[in-house]
């Protein structure tokens, strides 16, 4: 029996269709998501409910029987997402070698960075394997790998002192944040597009805000504080986006990474506009459940089954991307594919589901 | 203030020679024996396909102050190089060598963060932290392709364009954007037009200056039929058509340098 509607599953299954959306250049509905009215954006709280997602399932009976197995059963979820994003990848490499081919476009061998796998097969393939080379928009799911490796230390941190696995965490950010630390890009130049030392810290704080000590347990005594401090955050976030304010470099103290906006490095003006986001959002959910009942529904399905969702909606967003160039984008073709992909969506993790439902276990 | 147009004059020239020294085959009879106009024979074409002129007022600045100087080359599949025959044949690189010898004096370091099939908006996000991490004194941005392509409307493309090359500026950055690509494929499409006329509207406002990529490879192609500067995919260019990138560039970057001393800048 899947679990009923809940506020976790609502955002990240919002989060996952503003992914999606995000992922179509061009679009009309890409000026309308998160991004343009905050510093942070959904790919944020995905990785920050992740982490809320991973203390949840350790806090079950079952786990709290067991804290070693169900530790291990992370890593083996890490291997899970592994074979995910290697199966995504193939899948968008044959779909833009198909239009390419389709459409007598060998530019479309360029879009999700894929120009390097068309012109070198062989050492491109071993990146992919390694993760050292990734699809742009596919950049979440190594992450998340890399992630659930982090989460038993994480764990097994967090069982030893509520404050110890947050305070290593934010020690691993203020480090690789002074000192550009990033997994490599390979064979390619530069690093992760979504840098895992930094962005561990937003996936612990998630886990640590959802325990009932620790961090959690002081938000839970100051929620009246925290969200009045929230506020003003995220006014001010809300008018540097559309007023496209940004510090001026010069007058930026070293090391710049803690003073910029850098989504790759995760800077703190965006891991705070995320948490006032998360503490000034906690009646949303009571009321669309109230009073939109099947968003709240919905959302919460495509929530509960975020993996595979994930995964339809990166290729759907692909797709999406060739439509638009076949038929010349307009409101009208993004309407149709905006609402395509998240039918499929909705399709996909109601096909989840059912499949459990009718498995013998 | 004098040394400045000096100094150019000098890098201007020798940028000529060098080029002139690598090159045995002499430009066309006819060609005006003005400073820095020395483009390799395969590469030669009118200046006014090169370029439209703009202010490299920190650039300049720096060489007459005899700083080393560090340029960030950002974009997409043209500025990674594909379509070359190696990873390191792309036009920063061969833009390195020109200027290095131009420059022989200046240190140059051309840094490449070509990212293949993106779009102006997301280099836009991704330049904030590349900018802020290497302080280059010059960003070559080129763009474009991939929005015409993938129709993003030619507006809100201006739009990222306009607030990123103030952004730019008002960080005391020099920016020069480099434009679309020629290709017989698309020489009619409306949303290619479009997005390339965007840009030099753009460019001609914020007085930028501009690399007239399209204007540059559609004279080569008109005038010399037979010299292969695409890729076999009719899309990318080769290690010939970075090379003449590469040159066009450098051309515009001496001649914006140049150019300076006639003008008032204008910001």
């Amino acid at each position: 029996m899947a679990r009923a509607p809940n506020s976790i599953d609502f955002w990240r299954g919002l989060a996952l269709v503003t992914i999606a959306i995000d992922h179509i250049p061009g679009n009309f509905y890409e000026g309308w998501t998160l991004r343009n009215f905050a510093l942070s954006d959904a790919s944020q709280i995905f990785v920050f409910l992740a982490g809320w997602a991973v203390r949840l399932v350790l806090s079950g009976r079952k786990a709290q029987a067991d804290p070693t197995a169900a530790r291990m059963r992370l890593v083996r979820r890490a291997w899970t997402l592994y074979v995910a994003q290697a199966l995504i990848s193939a899948i968008a490499l044959g779909i833009l070698e198909a239009a390419a081919w389709w459409f007598d476009a060998a530019f479309i061998h360029d879009w999700l960075n894929a120009a390097d796998f068309f012109g070198d097969p062989a050492g491109t393939t071993l990146g992919f394997l390694s993760l050292g080379t990734q699809l742009s928009y596919f950049n979440i799911l190594p992450l998340y790998v890399a992630l659930m490796l982090w989460a038993p230390a994480m764990a097994w941190l967090d069982a030893r002192g509520p404050w110890l696995a947050l305070g290593v965490s934010a020690a691993i950010y203020a480090v690789a944040l002074a000192f550009r630390l990033n997994f490599p890009n390979w064979p390619g130049e530069g690093g992760w597009f979504l840098d895992p030392f930094a962005w561990q810290f937003i996936f612990t704080l998630g886990f640590a805000l959802a325990g009932e000590a620790g961090l959690g347990g002081w938000a839970r005594r100051h929620s009246r504080a925290l969200t009045a401090l929230a506020v003003p955050i995220l006014v001010a976030g809300l008018l540097m986006v559309r007023f496209k304010w940004s510090p001026r470099l010069a007058d930026l103290p070293e090391p710049r990474l803690f003073f910029i906006f850098s989504k790759t490095y995760l800077s703190p003006a965006l891991i705070l506009s995320m948490l006032a986001l998360a503490a000034t959002t906690r009646w949303v959910f009571p009321l669309v459940a109230r009073w939109a009942g099947p968003v709240a529904r919905w959302a919460s399905l495509l929530g509960r089954n975020s993996l595979n969702v994930f995964c339809v909606g990166s290729v759907a967003s692909l797709l999406a991307q060739i439509a638009r160039y076949w038929t010349g984008g307009g409101l009208a073709v993004d309407t149709f594919l905006v609402g395509a992909s998240v039918a499929l969506a909705l399709f996909t993790a109601w096909h989840t589901e059912w499949r459990a439902s009718r498995s013998p276990s | 203030m004098a040394r400045i147009p000096f100094t150019v004059l000098i890098l201007a020239a020798a940028l000529g020679l060098a080029r002139a020294a690598e090159t045995p085959a002499p430009p066309p009879a006819g060609a005006p024996p003005t400073v820095g106009t020395k483009l390799s024979a395969a590469c030669d074409v009118p200046a006014n396909d090169i370029a439209n002129s703009g202010s490299l007022r920190n650039l300049g600045a720096k060489l007459a102050r005899g700083e080393p100087i560090t340029i960030l080359a950002i974009g997409s599949s043209s500025t990674s190089g594909i379509g070359a025959s190696s990873r390191s044949r792309n036009y920063p690189s061969d833009l390195r060598g020109i200027l290095g010898k131009a420059l022989a004096k200046a240190k140059v370091t051309v840094i490449n963060r070509g990212i293949a099939g993106e779009v102006a908006s997301e280099t836009a996000d991704r330049m904030r932290t590349e900018v802020a991490l290497d302080r280059p004194d010059l960003v070559l941005w080129q763009l474009g392709t991939n929005d015409a392509v993938a129709h993003v409307d030619p507006s809100d493309f201006e739009t990222t364009v306009v607030d990123t090359v103030r952004w730019l500026h008002d960080n005391g950055i020099d920016v020069a954007l480099i434009g679309l690509q020629y290709t017989s494929r698309f020489s009619r499409d409306a949303s290619y037009v479009a997005i390339r006329d965007a840009l030099w509207k753009v460019a001609d406002r914020e007085h930028v200056l501009y690399v007239r990529r399209y204007s540059a490879m559609r004279f080569i192609a008109k005038t010399r039929a037979k010299l292969k500067m695409m890729a076999p995919d009719n899309f990318h260019l080769n290690d010939l058509g970075y090379e003449c990138m590469a040159e066009h560039v450098a051309k515009a970057v001496v001649g914006a340098l140049f150019v300076k001393r006639f003008r008032p800048v204008a910001r």
